[in-house]
Order: C-alpha cells, then sequence, then structure tokens
C-alpha cells in the first residue's frame, strides 16, 4: 500500500481536485483506492456526495478506540473508497497533542487497512501543523500541487526548506511537486514555471490546466473523469498518474 | 463490499414490467442497461474460478467495441474496451492497463477457454440517499442461452461499504414489491448447468394424478398456468402479435375458473382476493384483444365488399390501428402498474408459501379425483340446465351467460386433462367446442357490430364521411353472421346434450387396468 498525501501550505492550489481525480484515475485501473478526507472542510467528501460524518467520531479514530475500516463509505465509483471528512477534525491537531507519539497515529490507523488498499490519498487541510507533520511521517509521497504564481512559489519553497530541516521527521518521504491551475496563455505563469524547473528539477513534467471543466466538479459532485472523460483536464490528471507512478 | 444477496424474481412478469417496478416503485435510478451477448472465460485448470473471480467478455449488438470485465465477488475489478472482435486467448490478448496485468500475473501462461454463452437483458441501478449518493447497486438479470433455453431471471443486491442498514433497508423493499426467492447460483452457473441439463432431468417435472389431494393438484394447476402467463407475458407488453395477449388472457380466464371452482380447497381468504385480482386483470387487457379482433376480422370482412368500395375503408383501418395502439398503451401502463406488480408478488408468495396449502380448506387433503369430477357434473348440469331453456325469443344475453358456462366447464375439463380417461374426454371436449364456436361467433359479431357502430360515430364527426355508407354495409355482415349463428345454435347445442356425451362424462374417471380388462384377457 502506498500511501500519497495532497499537501500545500497554501489553501485553493487544487488540492482536493488532486486527491479525488488522482484516485479515481487509479482505481479506474483496477488498483484498490482509499480517500482520506483530513480537512474539516470536507471538499473531497462532498465531491463524492458522502455526508461528511465520521462513524464514532474522527477523533475515536486517532485514539484508536475504533478502527479506521469502520469509518469507511464505499463511493459510488468500483475500487474507490473514501473516509470522510468530519467537521470535528478543526481539533485534529488538539487530538494529536493531547495522544502518546501524535506523529505515528495516522500511520498507525492506516496500517489496519494495509492489505484492503493499493493506494491511500490523504486530502490534508492547508498549514503546517501536528496534523500535517503526523501527514509527513505517514506519507510515502506529498503530492504538491502549485499555481505558478509568486505566493505559491513561496509556500513551495516553505515546505521545501521544511521538509530539508527535518529529514527524522519525513524519513523516505518524497515531495512530488507539479504545477497546478495553469494558465499557458499567461507570460508570467510561463516564466514562474521555468525559473521553478530550473531550482527544483525534480518539479514533474505534468501540468494540470486551469480549466473550468475541473470547476464543475462542484457541479456535478464527481471526478472528472466521470463526467468529462477524454476532456483536456481528465487527460492531464491521467498523465500526471502515470508519472507519479513511475517516481514511486 | 458486503455479501452480494442474490434472488430469483418468481413474479410473473418481463423484464421489462419488472424494471419498472424498481424504477417506478422503488425510485431506482437505472445507471445501465444493456443488451449483451456475454460469454465466460477461464483457463482449463478454473485459476478463475478458484481465485473467486470472473472473466467476462460482453459483445453489444451495436457496432460498439466488445468489452472485456473481470471481476471479483460483488464488484468489477476493471472494465475496458477490448482490441479484438473475439474473446482474448492468451494473457498477451488482454487489455493494456494496470488491472489487465494483474490477470496476466495470476493466469501466467494458460490459455483462456470460452465457458457457456449467454444473451442478456442487464440493468445495472443504484439506490440513492438525499445528496444522490449510491448506498446499494441492484442488478436485474435476463438472460438465455445461445439455444434459446430462458434462465431464471436474478436480482442481484450489491451493498456498499459503510451503507450496509440502507442496503438491509432496501432489501425489505424489494422483497415486499417484487416475488424474489434467495438463491446462491451465479447466472454463470446457471448457464452452466442449462448446458448440462440432460430431457430426463426435465421429464421428471411433477403431473396431475387422482390420488394426489385436491389441494396440491389445484396448486399444481395454479403454476401451471402462472407459467403460461409468464411465457406470454413479454409478448404483450410489446404487442407485436395479438396471440401473445390471446394466450395471456385465455390462462387468466383459467385461473379464474379454478379458482372460483376452488372452494372448500384453496384458502378462502386468497381465492376472494385474488378472484377480484384477476378480473382485474381480465378486464384491463380486454380492450386491447377486442382491437386485435377488430383489426384481424375488418380486413377479412372488407374483402367480401364491392371492389370499388374497399378503398373507401382506408381511413377506417387507420382510425382502428390508432384505437388499438391507445388500447395497448393503456394496457401496458396497467400491466406496468404498482398494483399489477404488488398482485403478482403476493400471487407468487401464495403459491411457494407451504402454510397456506396445509389445512386450508374443509376438502384440501382429500384426494383430488372426486372432488373435481363433482364440480365437473356441477358445471355440466348447470350448461345442459340452461341451454336447454334457450328459445329464438332468448335475448344475446343469454346466449353469452352460456358461453361463459361453457368455458368454465371447458377449462375444468381441459386444466386436470392429466386426470381423466382420454378418450371420453375427447368425446366430450368435441361437441363442447362446436358449441363454444356457435356461441363465440354469435357473440363476436355481436361486440364487433357494436364496437364498429361507436368508432364508426368517430368518423361522422370527422370530415371523412364518405366511408360511412360502406361501413354500414360491414356492421350489415357482421349482423347477418350474428344470426347465422344463432340459427345454428339449436343442433350445436344438441350435439353437447346428448346421451353419448353424457355417458363420456360418466368414464372421465379412469378405469383401473388390473380389474376387467385382465379378467377378459383369461377368458
Amino acid at each position: 500500500m502506498k500511501i500519497l498525501a495532497t499537501y500545500n501550505i497554501k489553501g485553493g492550489v487544487g488540492k482536493t481536485a488532486t486527491a479525488v481525480n488522482l484516485a479515481h484515475v487509479a482505481a479506474a485501473q483496477g488498483n484498490r483506492v482509499l480517500v482520506w478526507d483530513l480537512d474539516p472542510q470536507g471538499a473531497a467528501t462532498f465531491y463524492f456526495r458522502v455526508k461528511p460524518k465520521v462513524k464514532g467520531g474522527g477523533r475515536a479514530i486517532v485514539r484508536g478506540s475504533i478502527e479506521l475500516g469502520d469509518a469507511i463509505k464505499a463511493t459510488d465509483f468500483d475500487n474507490l473508497d473514501l473516509v470522510p471528512a468530519d467537521f470535528s477534525y478543526r481539533h485534529l491537531d488538539l487530538w494529536l497533542d493531547d495522544a502518546k507519539k501524535p506523529l505515528v497515529r495516522l500511520r498507525r490507523a492506516l496500517r489496519q487497512v494495509a492489505d484492503e488498499y493499493d493506494y491511500v490519498f490523504l486530502d490534508c487541510p492547508p498549514s503546517i501543523s501536528l496534523t500535517s507533520e503526523s501527514v509527513f511521517r505517514a506519507a510515502d509521497a506529498l503530492l504538491v500541487p502549485t499555481i505558478p504564481t509568486t505566493l505559491s512559489l513561496r509556500t513551495y519553497e516553505q515546505l521545501d526548506r521544511f521538509v530539508e530541516e527535518n529529514p527524522d521527521m519525513v524519513r523516505e518521504l518524497k515531495v512530488l511537486g507539479f504545477f497546478s491551475m495553469v494558465d499557458r496563455h499567461k507570460r508570467l505563469q510561463r516564466r514562474f514555471m521555468n525559473e521553478l524547473r530550473t531550482a527544483h528539477p525534480e518539479i514533474l513534467d505534468a501540468t494540470i490546466p486551469n480549466s473550468t471543466d475541473i470547476e464543475r466538479m462542484g457541479i456535478h459532485r464527481e471526478p472528472i473523469g466521470s463526467y468529462g472523460k477524454g476532456s483536456r483536464a481528465a487527460r492531464s490528471y491521467d498523465t500526471l498518474w502515470n508519472e507519479i507512478q513511475a517516481r514511486l | 463490499m458486503g455479501k452480494v444477496r442474490r434472488f430469483e424474481v418468481t413474479a410473473a412478469g418481463d423484464f421489462a414490467s419488472v424494471l419498472s417496478v424498481l424504477t417506478d416503485h422503488l425510485n431506482l435510478r437505472v445507471l445501465s442497461l444493456d443488451e449483451v451477448e456475454r460469454t465466460w472465460l477461464d483457463t482449463p485448470s478454473g485459476h478463475l474460478n478458484a481465485s473467486g473471480s470472473t472473466l467476462e467478455f460482453r459483445r453489444l449488438p451495436s457496432d460498439a467495441a466488445p468489452t472485456l470485465t473481470w471481476s471479483k465477488v460483488g464488484g468489477v475489478v476493471v472494465h475496458d474496451p477490448c482490441v479484438s472482435t473475439t474473446p482474448p486467448v492468451t494473457a498477451a490478448a488482454l487489455p493494456a492497463s494496470a488491472a489487465f496485468a494483474r490477470l496476466a500475473d495470476l493466469v501466467g501462461d494458460a490459455v483462456f477457454v470460452p465457458g457457456p454463452t449467454v444473451n442478456s437483458q442487464i440493468a445495472v441501478l443504484a439506490s440513492l440517499d438525499d445528496e444522490e449518493k449510491t448506498t446499494a447497486r441492484v442488478v436485474l438479470d435476463r438472460s438465455e442461452s445461445i439455444d434459446g433455453v430462458a434462465l431464471p431471471m436474478v436480482l442481484e443486491l450489491l451493498p456498499l461499504r459503510g451503507y450496509e442498514s440502507e442496503c438491509s433497508a432496501l432489501e425489505k423493499s424489494l422483497k415486499r414489491s417484487v416475488a424474489l426467492a434467495a438463491m446462491e447460483k451465479t447466472t454463470k452457473e446457471l448457464a452452466e448447468e442449462s448446458f448440462d441439463k440432460t430431457e430426463s432431468e426435465e421429464s421428471l417435472s411433477p403431473s396431475l394424478v387422482p390420488t394426489m389431494s385436491a389441494a396440491s393438484a389445484w396448486r399444481m394447476v395454479f403454476r401451471d398456468l402462472s407459467d403460461s402467463m409468464t411465457q406470454s407475458f413479454s409478448g404483450v407488453l410489446s404487442g407485436l402479435d395479438p396471440e401473445d395477449l390471446h394466450a395471456f388472457r385465455v390462462a387468466v380466464r383459467r385461473l379464474r375458473t379454478i379458482l372460483q371452482d376452488g372452494a372448500d380447497v384453496v384458502d378462502s381468504e386468497s381465492r376472494d382476493r385474488f378472484r377480484l385480482d384477476y378480473h382485474w386483470l381480465g378486464d384491463i387487457t380486454t380492450p386491447t384483444r377486442d382491437a386485435d379482433v377488430h383489426l384481424v376480422e375488418f380486413p377479412v370482412l372488407a374483402s367480401t365488399l364491392p371492389e370499388e368500395h374497399r378503398h373507401q375503408l382506408d381511413s377506417f383501418t387507420e382510425l382502428l390501428r390508432q384505437h388499438r395502439a391507445d388500447c395497448h398503451q393503456q394496457m401496458v401502463a396497467e400491466l406496468r402498474s404498482i398494483r399489477r406488480a404488488e398482485f403478482g408478488t403476493a400471487w407468487m408468495a401464495f403459491l411457494e408459501d407451504d402454510d397456506v396449502w396445509t389445512d386450508c380448506g374443509e376438502l384440501s387433503d382429500q384426494p383430488v379425483m372426486p372432488i373435481i369430477l363433482s364440480r365437473i357434473e356441477r358445471a355440466r348440469r348447470q350448461l345442459v340446465k340452461d341451454g336447454r331453456k334457450i328459445t329464438k325469443k332468448s335475448p344475446p344475453i343469454s346466449l353469452h351467460e352460456l358461453r361463459k358456462e361453457g368455458k368454465r366447464l371447458r377449462y375444468l375439463l381441459e386444466c386436470f386433462a392429466p386426470l381423466f380417461d382420454q378418450d371420453a374426454l375427447h368425446e366430450i371436449l368435441a361437441p363442447l367446442k362446436d358449441l363454444q364456436d356457435i356461441l363465440g361467433e354469435f357473440q363476436d359479431a355481436e361486440v364487433q357490430a357494436t364496437a364498429l357502430l361507436a368508432l364508426a360515430s368517430e368518423l361522422e364527426l370527422t370530415d371523412d364521411r364518405s366511408v360511412l355508407p360502406t361501413m354500414v354495409g360491414v356492421i350489415e355482415q357482421l349482423r347477418a353472421r350474428g344470426a347465422d349463428a344463432r340459427a345454428a345454435f339449436a343442433k350445436s347445442f344438441g350435439g353437447f346434450d346428448d346421451r353419448k356425451v353424457k355417458r363420456a362424462f360418466d368414464r372421465l374417471e379412469p378405469r383401473k387396468k388390473s380389474g376387467k380388462n385382465s379378467s377378459r384377457k383369461k377368458k
């Protein structure tokens, strides 16, 4: 089982769309996939039409008093399940802080379903906090969508520095950045992308366009591969997934 | 994914009517609806079967590429278009995807051999919650082997992880709305069995015997008639062949007769309920049957008119067609209604429930032979008594009632036919059918003339009145046919009300062969 976390310190960069669409692509290829919506806003949960409530409460999972498997809900798609968000996840940092060995809590919970899934996508809330540190410990790779703008590039640099400075915490964690919400018509965006690729050659080649097809996920409440199969945006997620698999 | 719950749909009805119950009554949403040819594949040593999975090659009637579906218990692993138009023979011919690569690993160098092939109608439906999220899936599968052997209609309920309580609630609703019997076998297993089925197995099906209890015999007859209804039901809905509706209505009328003559044998409460239901079922099919008869008979009648008048009837023929289409549409709506579904479910449950058939009437445990003979005798006496009262002045309704009594007698004889001496039965049925034909001819002429008159009055309201004089000619012909039939009644009734026929009734119970026959041989 590989654990992939869509993560960025900054919000609104396409983390949830990435988690949902890549999970859908992976599942459509016959992989057994789980998405865990850790963001109390519950956007991934919304996209899958699942009610944002964890049976027994989110805290019980962190404490280990209920099995993660008991909270899992099937989505409408074959091979694709979800641990829904719960608004109480806004206290996740506090729960982890109260717990012994907080950094291993998520990993321990995920170990319970290790035989059931090939890939787990963690859709993380923005910020750097105890939650994100726990995610870093649990995950095999961070998928970091980055908008080619000044502020986004700055946060990418922050994350990169954090990972570099905390080798004990992140261990084997791979950071797979890629450009998201790209508008190829904007010369400035093209310039930022070139600069960042030069500074960080590990950034993936695949890019996700700034597309109304992706924005429509909120209307259709399903992954783009379901309602917009074959569209440029949908194909961009296929390409991204192929590249990620090659890097894992 | 929880355990798949699998049922045989035992309700009388075709795929479309069961589907309409699922969509209209239970509000399930159709996710896909396909007519496909399916061939299951496995390795000679059964790698896939052993791993609890199936590989299915599906060919659509359209030009669309065939697909290959790899499924594990309760869920599809992967479903991809197939490169080739024929089933893959080796793993190398599987579609190029990560999932099929796993399947290739599973089977190694082994070849795929085709198993049974069936033609299927498959609907996948979803039960949705208030967020329009699927909480359970239902697969309705109506398949037949390529030899045309129909397999039981299968309904699978596929629970989704985290929605077990919703699935259980749906299961309860399904059982209330559709007659279901739990089954273990998959369509693939049923198809395999169908190929292995021998004729000798078929001949083992039970039949009526004089020593069986009255309740068992009545139940068996009900089952046979239900099967007849089921067989013609899809044809009734399609409306392509009027014979299907005719066969369906005959089965309904027979059921009504056997119910009517089931006092003290059949549970009285059920009997009362289903008599009403079958009466309704007969009624809703009558307008379409009448319209069918008009459409069949009208050209025959028109052909007897002078040639120069025939073309004038074209607009009327079109009116008949439209009328028939309207009647059929209305009938199909009724046949797919909730009422029909609930009635069908209750009827099948009634036939399957052993408790309802235990001590269900004063005579239920007694041997069937004396009971059916006494009921036949009662029906015969009634027919003879009322037939003798018919004079030239009797109103048409008297002949109509007599026709119904004749049908009742005939159905009792025919439905329990295996119990009787076949020579005696033939001697009774031949004159009885003659009488029925004459009464039928009389009534059909009356009904058709009245109906055509009503339809002609519709034309009168339109601009096209040129046809009316010709129509009057047709109606007069019908009246003349009715008069001929009426004139022939006395002779025909005399043929039935005859000592020879009466003696044949006395010989209906087969003689025991060990008695007189053996002593005659000794002489």
